[in-house]
């Protein structure tokens, strides 16, 4: 299947580990992603007009116009404003987790199993509220973190916000915030979202923080250890 | 208080559709900035914001909130209240240096250049002792050139 794919300015910076790991599991099942053409910035959670922030959405929609229907968008906050921003719901925004179904693991090729590690899949806030464009499956992480013998924890924090929007504004909002869901669960953090990986990533001292596709990629087995 | 007023448009909102809020406070039970400064009341910002009263920057709740939606999932109305969050700052012209120059960014390039960023804010980055975490970050540190979105 082809789809549009929204990498959002964050997957072609700091979260490139994101960018690439979606592209290879998306290749890894014969799925093709063909970024919009010239796609500009979402405006993440940055402008208090709600207006101009759905104005940059709709650009991309109109970017994207044509060439696809299916449009795939991993970061959280673009995954939002560009389904808001589809208000005819003439697009499938979709969320990559929402597509990591059945038919998905049945295709998928399993090299290693999770047995004996521990993880914190952890989602955070724009992945499951609102409930407008929240994912669909809202254990999508736990359920492939078990179905390959690993050990879930933190499912009391796995909503909780981590502050990351707050890390260049007030980085002590993120450190509070982020040490709550850090205290409260054990083993490698699973995250989704550039910015919940960057403030679990500062603050989370010898535990891992990696993303899902990078868990996912290690079940099929690309790389070394997690 | 125009200020108040004028944020609002900014919004999907008008003053008169916080006459909903049933007072229940759920948002004040859920809202992530209890964890930072207990007492906050959301519900309690929706009243002034109704009854046309002043907010001010310094609160707890325009400061320190984080956008996680908590209030809007929980709230019998689901009212966004961190999109009205986000338009008192906007108004009250409550911007970081590292978001003017976000939007810098985006303004010039069309896009996050996270170089352009990081250029634009290092003196608050270097005041806000943010160099300590520089080891944690060197996974996200890389280059490539930007690229300019075409003007439509």
């Amino acid at each position: 299947m082809e789809y549009g794919y929204y990498p959002g300015c964050s997957l072609t910076g700091s979260a490139h580990r994101l960018d690439k790991g979606i592209r290879k599991v998306f290749a890894k099942q014969g799925h093709i992603l063909r970024e919009i053409p010239d796609w500009n910035c979402c405006g993440a959670f940055e402008y208090g007009d709600r207006k101009e922030l759905a104005g940059f959405s709709k650009k991309n929609l109109e970017k994207a116009r044509g060439h696809f229907t299916e449009i795939v968008a991993p970061c959280p906050a673009c995954y939002k404003n560009l389904k808001e921003a589809d208000e005819g719901r003439e697009f499938a925004v979709t969320h990559p987790l929402d597509l990591f179904d059945e038919a998905f693991f049945a295709a998928m090729k399993q090299a290693r199993d999770l047995t004996g590690q521990v993880f914190t899949p952890y989602y955070g806030c724009i992945l499951l509220r609102p409930k407008e464009t929240a994912i669909g499956d809202t254990n999508v992480m736990e359920e492939t973190i078990t179905r390959f013998g690993g050990e879930v924890s933190g499912e009391a924090v796995k909503d909780r916000c981590c502050g990351g929007n707050q890390i260049f504004i007030n980085k002590d909002v993120t450190e509070k915030l982020s040490r709550l869901v850090l205290e409260r669960s054990r083993g490698t953090i699973v995250v989704f979202c550039p910015l919940c990986h960057m403030a679990m990533k500062t603050f989370s001292g010898e535990r891992k923080v990696v993303y899902y596709t990078d868990l996912l990629l290690h079940i099929m087995g690309e790389g070394g250890a997690l | 208080m125009q200020k108040t007023e004028h944020a609002l448009e900014l919004t999907d909102y008008r003053r008169q559709d916080f006459s909903v809020c049933l007072g229940c406070k759920i948002c004040a039970s859920v809202c992530t900035v209890n964890d930072l400064s207990p007492g906050t009341n959301p519900q309690e910002l929706l009243q002034r914001l109704f009854l046309g009263q002043n907010v001010a920057a310094a609160e707890p709740l325009v400061r320190f909130c984080t956008g996680c939606y908590r209030c809007t999932g929980a709230c019998p109305w689901e009212i966004r209240i961190p999109e009205v969050i986000r338009a008192l700052r906007h108004e009250l012209g409550t911007e970081s240096p590292f978001e003017k120059a976000f939007k810098g960014s985006v303004s010039f390039f069309g896009r996050v250049y996270e170089p352009y960023v990081l250029v634009k804010a290092v003196p608050f980055l270097l005041k806000g002792g943010y160099v300590k975490h520089a080891t944690r970050w060197m996974e996200y540190m890389g280059f490539h050139l930007p690229h300019k979105v075409k003007r439509t």
